[in-house]
């Protein structure tokens, strides 16, 4: 018998098989970038991600100065420039989501409890599982055109196509103008991204580090906002002055941990800032969705609808729709088992209730047949009538709750037919809530719903703060954040939010002072915000009768990496005789008068381009663009 | 119409000079329109000149990780041994700096993964487990435990990655050890699962499903159905050797034979590995062409024996194969399937010396071999078949032909169709 055209085959052909897996997850084209940091999984900061048109690098929200024909907001997402500055990638889906409301109450001040934070959590929750928000959707084709689909607005559903890098003005069905810009812009994120890698000891901008090595992300050394004395991994080298602005090392080997006490203090006895002040991003281009929406447009109660809340999302096309007629399911992600079982546990709790009864019913026979007062049976009966009402009402809650999922939690048939054919990728609300507080993990992009994840934004401030805090201390400065008065900062982590939230509770809780009143252009009695009400949830809430700055909203001029330090100064302090506010850090003559060097604030006080008066507000593009 | 102005007298003498004019002229133009069609950028050249462009710009430095990951990149994409040599060699230095970095620990696990190297895998496994048990550490984790039969342990790790979410690479793992126990529904429903998870950034990765999702059909008779597979791999990633190596096998098993030969041979042209020229020799032995397949067969042997003696050890299994069933020397066969089985004692290494020993008239030993394959629970028609030959050989007749309508089960076509050597 001839077997030679029997070749052999198994169903596991070969170890390049499972090899080829690997590579095929891993393998690609190292592009060096500028990465505003958010899900790892595009986040080209790696040395084996490439820069990716889905990561969102800003959400900026600001009621318009143009006040002609009534109030107006100005949404704009902005994100990555690939292909490049002023050609979109086709494959990509963008939405902008507005979800109007009235200015809700403030926290209660009187309580500064974990139970008010999981309070907080809780309300923001009940409200935004039963979110419908409106959506402005852009897709992109080869030829350079835009399709804005304008969704769920008070006037109705429509779309239009609009031509690329252009101001245009579309009219709604019912006679809104509405202001659209779609394409490349410079970027108006200014600021000093490798001095705040330094400060979190964010390995991948100073060393070569893949995607696949997660412990090597954040090293195990404490944050600072000064130099750690021997800390060689992360201290300014005069040597390489590059390394970590774009100069790379490959990642040494061995414990990557720093082992000292103090801080670094050089020969005149000043400490050495982490930060540079240098704008990382000078001279790039992003691409942007940048919108001028009237509010009347937006709601179709302006006056009383006064907090617009929107956030950004970017979303790729599946592999099995760019190859048509291929059958589509996936898993969704995770959620609760009570909402995805909405009525098994008030089932269980239903079941107790009727055997409660039929017990007491039961007894209350044999009592009444023996000529006794049946007493305990009644209270037994109406124990479990009370267990079955409860155990109803919480299956129907459950119930609702379950049926109103992000779109992260559902199911593509839940998703609405175009929504289907694409993959959720990034969120950006909050500047900060990503890169700082949620870690960039793939699987937190959660955008406004990142409700779920609010015991986590108690132990990770309380971590920052062991990091921050002391090396504010040290820089003779008040600071929020109780360390124990720690000559040095701390690494430490927390797995409770129990444990952590003595120490963070004042970061969490104290009003953030404003540097003046201008941002109240109204002079109403608005409160000022707190880190727990403008983190949690993750968007970005313009407030209609401020100038929209940081937090009430952002402007391209909100130096908000800076803002974001100030969460850690101990508000109620004053230099000056001013209290601290959250321009502090951003006042050259602090600098000036502090042990350090180099005396400078941490990031750059304006952009590399003027912003424009008008829309679309930020700059035309750098020439040529990256 | 030449022939009616000829009897009527015409000349056509001073219409030659045109007509030659015409038909050069209609040469020049398909000669131009296969050079375009050649030139046509597809997917595969579009990545290999993005990559070629990043090497370039790093060639000159020092040959650091990032430079060494993007040669690996290369070397997956092409399939070139030279490729793979080249990143062996610089990889090797690397790893001569007392402190490497892990990631450069990652890529060599790989490289070793790939080549059959398993103990030094393992060693770089555990290294890299001990600091980071990130997804890609326990998936290559998975790999080691696949390649050394260790099948239950890689299925566990599998689904425990997926307990913390759907993940493509994850899934096709899973999908792979389910359709080596035959659980073939659930293979390709994990398969599907696993396409659904890449987006249209990650069309090589999905042509790769598609392939697997081919194979699964193929293996199991359904021609026209893994056909399909492999067209949407080439529509969803066009000009990859690796789908048109698969698109040629099942023209073969269709018995497509010119375009069988046209792909193979274009193939060859760009990316001359020993085993897709076994292939073509094996297909032409399958038309009953041995002369044709002589020169390929030849080719082939060379190239695996070329890389034996380079110290490599990743043909092994082929040279054993090719030992076994294109030159039936049965001892040479056992040589090569007992250095296979050294390095690897997967069910595959282990079916290979079975077959082997039966080559060589060992038919005890040899049954006693495909025993061992068969307990790691490889429902397999491939294998079954070798069992049934090893039966009937032993004198078990019974065994065999219990084996013979296994393999009828599970791949009704096995016996009349091109298969290719994996």
């Amino acid at each position: 018998m001839n077997f030679s055209f029997l070749k052999q085959r198994s169903a596991l052909a070969s170890a390049s098989l499972a090899v080829a897996l690997f590579s095929l997850a891993l393998a690609s084209t190292r592009v060096s970038a500028a990465d505003h940091n958010d899900p790892n999984a595009v986040n080209s900061i790696f040395s084996d991600v490439p820069i990716d048109a889905a990561d969102l690098y800003d959400f900026f929200g600001f009621p318009s100065d143009d006040t002609t024909g009534g109030e107006k907001v100005v949404l704009a997402l902005t994100f990555a420039a690939v292909p490049k500055a002023g050609v979109f990638d086709p494959d990509l889906l963008y939405r902008i989501l507005v979800s109007p409301e009235p200015r809700p109450a403030p926290i209660n001040p009187d309580d500064q409890s974990l139970g008010a934070v999981l309070k907080h959590i809780e309300a923001v929750k009940e409200k935004y599982v039963h979110l419908k928000p409106a959506e402005v959707r852009v897709t992109t084709n080869a030829e350079g055109r835009a399709t804005v689909a304008f969704l769920r607005f008070p006037g109705g559903d429509f779309s239009r196509v609009v031509e690329m890098n252009k101001s245009v003005t579309v009219e709604s069905p019912g006679g809104h103008k509405l202001k659209v810009f779609i394409g490349g812009r410079d970027d108006a994120f200014f600021n000093d991204l490798p001095g705040f890698f330094r400060s979190i000891n964010y390995a991948p901008q100073f060393y070569h580090v893949p995607h696949a090595m997660t412990a090597d992300r954040e090293l195990k050394i404490p944050k600072t906002l000064i130099e750690l004395e021997g800390n060689t991994l992360f201290n300014f080298d005069p040597n390489n002055p590059e390394h970590g602005q774009g100069v790379k090392l490959d990642l040494p080997s061995g414990p990557l941990v720093w082992h000292g006490d103090k801080f670094h203090r050089d020969a005149k006895g000043n400490f050495r800032f982490v930060y540079s002040g240098k704008d990382a991003q000078a001279g790039k281009n992003i691409n942007a969705v940048i919108l001028e929406l009237p509010l009347a447009f937006v709601t179709p109660s302006p006056a009383v609808d006064r907090i617009v809340n929107t956030w950004g999302e970017s979303w790729v096309l599946k592999a099995t729709h760019k190859v048509p007629n291929i059958a589509d399911d996936r898993a969704p992600v995770r959620v609760p088992f009570v909402l995805r079982h909405p009525w098994v546990l008030p089932g269980v709790v239903l079941l107790l209730g009727a055997v409660l009864v039929v017990y007491g019913v039961r007894a209350w026979r044999a009592r009444s047949r023996a000529g006794r007062i049946p007493l305990w049976p009644a209270l037994r009966i109406a124990a479990g009538a009370l267990v079955i009402v409860l155990g109803a009402t919480g299956g129907v809650i459950a119930g609702q709750i379950a049926r109103q999922k992000p779109d992260l939690a559902k199911r593509p048939a839940e998703l609405d037919e175009q929504l289907r054919r694409y993959k959720l990728v990034d969120t950006d609300g909050q500047p900060f809530a990503d890169a700082a507080l949620n870690e960039r993990d793939d699987n937190r992009q959660l955008g406004a719903y990142n409700i779920w994840l609010g015991p986590g934004f108690v132990t990770r401030l309380a971590h920052l703060g062991w990091g921050f805090g002391p090396s504010i201390s040290a820089l003779g400065l008040e600071t929020s954040f109780d360390h124990d008065h720690s000559p040095v900062s701390v690494y430490k982590t927390y797995t409770s939010p129990v444990a952590a939230f003595p120490r963070a509770r004042k970061v969490i809780f104290q009003q953030l002072n404003m540097p003046d009143g201008s941002w109240n252009k109204r002079g109403l009695p608005i409160p000022l915000k707190r880190s727990l009400e403008i983190f949690v949830p993750n968007v970005c809430a313009i407030d209609m009768d401020t100038t929209g700055t940081w937090p009430y909203g952002r402007r391209p001029e909100d130096q908000v990496a800076t803002r974001f330090l100030s969460l850690f100064l101990d508000m109620n302090a004053e230099i000056g005789g001013k209290k601290y506010n959250i321009e502090t850090l951003a006042s050259q003559a602090l600098w000036d008068q502090a042990p350090i060097e180099p005396k400078t604030p941490p990031n750059p006080l304006k952009n590399d381009k003027e912003f424009l008066k008008e829309f679309p507000y930020l700059a035309a593009p750098w020439e040529p663009g990256y | 119409m030449g022939a009616g102005l000829l009897s009527r007298g015409v000349s056509v003498r001073p219409l030659m000079p045109a007509a030659r004019l015409l038909a050069a002229g209609i040469l020049v133009m398909g000669a131009a329109l296969v050079a375009l069609a050649e030139e046509t950028p597809t997917a595969f050249s579009r990545d290999l000149a993005r990559l070629d462009a990043s090497i370039a710009r790093l060639a000159s430095a020092r040959p650091d990780e990032s430079l060494l990951s993007l040669l690996y990149a290369r070397a997956m994409l092409t399939g070139a041994p030279d490729d793979f040599r080249r990143v062996e060699t610089g990889v090797a230095a690397a790893l001569r700096d007392p402190s490497p970095p892990v990631s450069l620990i990652c890529l060599h696990a790989q490289l070793c993964l790939q080549q059959h190297r398993l103990p030094e895998a393992r060693r770089d496994i555990e290294h890299l487990a001990i600091a980071d048990l990130s997804p890609d550490i326990q998936n290559l984790q998975a790999d080691l435990a696949l390649q050394e039969g260790r099948y239950d342990e890689a299925r566990r790790s599998c689904e425990a990655l997926l307990k913390s979410g759907p993940r493509w690479d994850a899934l096709a793992r899973l999908a792979s050890l389910h359709a080596l126990v035959g659980e073939t529904a659930r293979a390709g429903s994990l398969y599907a699962q696993a396409g659904d998870e890449l987006t249209a950034k990650q069309m090589r990765a999905y042509a790769w499903i598609e392939v697997q999702s081919g194979l699964l059909a193929l293996n199991h008779g359904r021609l026209a159905e893994a056909e399909g597979h492999y067209r949407r791999a080439d529509q969803a990633y066009s000009g990859h050797w690796f789908v048109e190596e698969h698109l040629a096998e099942i023209l073969g098993a269709q018995r497509r034979f010119p375009e069988a030969i046209a792909l193979y041979e274009k193939i060859l042209a760009r990316t001359p590995r020993p085993e897709i020229q076994q292939a073509l020799g094996d297909l032409y032995v399958y038309m009953g062409r041995p002369d044709q397949a002589q020169l390929w067969h030849d080719q082939a042997l060379s190239g695996y024996l070329a890389s034996a003696a380079r110290g490599e050890v990743q043909y092994f299994h082929h040279l054993a194969g090719f030992y076994a069933d294109v030159r039936q020397d049965g001892p040479e066969a056992v040589k090569w399937a007992r250095r296979d089985l050294e390095l690897r004692s997967n069910f595959a290494a282990r079916d290979s010396l079975a077959w082997a020993l039966f080559r060589s008239g060992k038919f005890a030993e040899a049954r006693s071999a495909i025993e061992t394959a068969l307990a790691s629970g490889v429902r397999d028609a491939h294998v079954f078949y070798h069992a049934a030959m090893i039966g009937f050989a032993s004198g078990q007749a019974d065994e065999g032909r219990r084996f013979l309508e296994q393999v009828a089960a599970l791949n009704p076509r096995y016996a009349d169709s091109f298969h290719v050597h994996r």
